[in-house]
């Protein structure tokens, strides 16, 4: 029979005994909650007998509760894996896991499982939440199923972002601070540096560069690295009756047909979590690791 | 009985500090081996290398003929360790925690249920089965830490320093469970500085200093030959001062001490011994073999020597460690 990963079971176990997991859900869905049930207050007030109310009231919920529930992954799931594997090493447990038949892979794809089963529990929890919006309607499907994605995405990277810091440093407490350090250096870093490019250009930039293909698809990529503007351009993009999978760019002299910001956004992340998890594997790697395996060939040969 | 564990020319530097130096060392199958050596002398390095969690600057280990470098995934399946910490988990109990291991080690559910009653059973610890691991004493920890090297029934246990930190009663059971680990067929390699414990449940001994093993061999071996002399011990009933008198003459008596309290607080070193005060016991460091030592009982009787005790004194594994040693680290 099919083992599930020990690490996993071990992890999952410790987690989810004791008040700590779900005094963390019961605070992580009370400011859901409050959010939803102020601005469905703040909305309600000032709509008064307008027929399109409820419309309003459906996407402003929605939007308004992605964009929290995003923050909060945003922020707790580096914090479930930065402490994954440095805490190994604090609890000096970290010996027996390399000694025994766990391979490096199979113990950073346990810490990152189980750090995702908890995050995936928060996404999963925000749904009634969420629901509230469809009985206001204004909101469709694909919305919906891009918001969960990128949620689901935003999740995967962040957790991958504390696993690397966790496997690198040897405290949990530095790569926490190192993993939070990261997501607020990506969250503010990348529309300072929007901004600081718009402003040197200004109005001076010529449309040569503007609308070249180069500078389109450069700028698209730039503006999806970053999960908040990604999403939010693609909600934009959706509300204003364009396709969920590509955007039309309009320029003098022709027309660019750009991937949707949530599309290159989901590939930018993914191809990230692949290097994070491979650069993770590596540094957990007990004694056998390349360079030391080649310098040792190459002294027996 | 062939070796378990070899090692040929290991050797690991840490930067420019040479923490093993040409480490030649055999372990036979079956055996204890205490291996001995002052704080950084390369123990843990060598148990390290063994055990695959480091690689050795040069040199080759093996273990049952497996490479701990070329194969060192096949040397875990044959390698049971025990570090000289405990590491806990937080909110888990004494099954999960031998299932947490089990589970790691490939070993089936069933079998693995199995093992951990039988473990827990073999390390006295059953009754403390849903106990979470943080409630044990120290010395349940270091059990529960055996028991978990145990889980995938290794050929070779490797204990750095099982019994630090232990109070005399868990030292106890601790040397109590390793001999009956050893009746089991299980090689044991385990370091400590309590020599005269080691002395009692070791086979084999190994004395490293420096990163350079000093001597290593069957403890009776060792003791036998790495002593600079014998001591001999003589309790003399009468005849006490003409006991004293031709031992001291005798060329191969290289010093001689007088025993007991009652020599010591009622009559000088110079003055001769009086049977009255008796019986006295000398102390003979002897550098003669076994015929000259029968030939000076053999004087002592026919001058009239009453004598109770005449023995050679048994080794102490302290002495040999000082002597072998230079203290260096």
């Amino acid at each position: 029979m099919l083992e599930l990963n020990p690490i996993l079971v071990k992890d999952l176990r410790s987690r989810m005994r004791g008040a700590r997991a779900y005094i963390l859900l019961t605070i992580y869905l009370l400011i859901l909650a409050g959010v939803a049930l102020l601005l469905y207050a703040a909305i309600a007030r000032d709509t008064g007998n307008d027929l399109n109310a409820g419309r309003r009231i459906g996407q402003a919920l929605f939007f308004t509760i992605a964009t929290v529930a995003l923050i909060e992954v945003c922020l707790i799931t580096p914090v479930l894996t930065s402490g994954s594997i440095a805490g190994e090493k604090e609890r000096q447990t970290y010996d027996l896991l390399v000694a025994s038949l766990l391979t490096p892979w199979q113990i950073v794809w346990g810490k990152l499982v189980s750090a995702m089963a908890f995050a995936l529990l928060l996404i999963l929890a925000i749904v009634p939440v969420m629901s509230l919006a469809f009985l206001f309607g204004g909101i469709g499907l694909t919305e919906v199923l891009i918001a969960i994605i990128g949620l689901l995405v935003t999740a995967i990277l962040y957790a991958t972002i504390g696993l690397f810091w966790s496997a690198l440093l040897q405290s949990s407490l530095g790569a926490t601070s190192f993993a939070i350090g990261t997501v607020i250096a990506l969250l503010l870093g990348i529309p300072f540096l929007i901004v600081i490019v718009t402003l040197i250009l200004g109005s001076s930039a010529p449309s040569s560069l503007l609308d070249s293909i180069w500078f389109i698809y450069l700028s698209r990529c730039v503006i999806a690295l970053h999960p908040f503007i990604a999403l939010g351009a693609t909600a934009s993009q959706l509300s204003s009756g364009g396709s969920a999978f590509f955007e039309i760019v309009r320029t003098s002299t022709t027309n660019v047909v750009v991937p949707s910001p949530w599309l290159l956004y989901t590939t930018f992340a993914l191809i990230a979590v692949a290097l994070l998890l491979a650069a993770s594997v590596r540094l957990i790697q007990p004694v056998q690791s390349g360079i030391e395996r080649k310098k040792r060939t190459g002294q027996e040969s | 009985m062939t070796p378990l564990v070899e090692t040929h020319e290991l050797t690991r530097r840490y930067g420019t500090n040479l923490a093993l130096d040409h480490l030649n060392l055999a372990i036979p199958e079956g055996a204890i081996f205490g291996f001995i050596g002052p704080n950084g002398a390369g123990k843990t390095t060598t148990m390290r290398i063994l055990t695959t969690l480091l690689l050795p600057t040069s040199g080759e280990a093996h273990i049952a003929g497996v490479s701990v470098t070329r194969e060192p995934r096949a040397v875990r399946r044959l390698v049971g360790f025990m570090p000289d910490f405990f590491g806990v988990y937080d909110n888990m109990k004494s099954w999960e925690y031998l299932d947490f291991f089990g589970r790691s080690y490939g070993i089936p559910a069933q079998r693995r249920q199995q093992l951990i009653g039988e473990l827990l059973e073999l390390v006295d610890l059953g009754h403390k089965r849903d106990e979470p691991v943080m409630s044990l004493s120290r010395g349940m920890k270091q059990r529960l830490s055996l028991a978990r090297a145990m889980m995938h029934d290794p050929h070779l246990l490797i204990l750095d320093e099982p019994a630090s930190g232990l109070d005399p009663r868990a030292r106890i059971e601790l040397r109590e469970l390793l001999k009956e680990l050893r009746a089991m067929g299980k090689t044991i390699m385990i370091s400590s500085h309590i020599l005269t414990e080691l002395a009692e449940m070791c086979t084999h001994i190994g004395i490293i200093e420096r990163g350079k093993l000093l001597a290593a061999g069957e403890v009776q071996e060792i003791l036998r030959t790495m002593r600079p002399h014998r001591i001999v011990e003589i309790r003399v009933v009468s005849g006490a001062a003409r006991a004293e008198e031709m031992l001291r003459t005798h060329p191969d008596v290289l010093e001689l001490r007088r025993e007991g309290a009652r020599i010591e607080t009622s009559e000088s070193a110079e003055a001769p011994l009086d049977d009255e005060t008796g019986p006295h016991t000398l102390l003979a460091d002897f550098a003669g073999d076994e015929h000259a030592l029968s030939d000076v009982l053999a004087m002592l009787i026919t001058e009239g020597v009453r004598i109770s005790h005449f023995a050679e004194q048994s080794g102490d594994l302290e002495d040999i460690f000082l002597h072998v040693t230079k203290g260096i680290v």
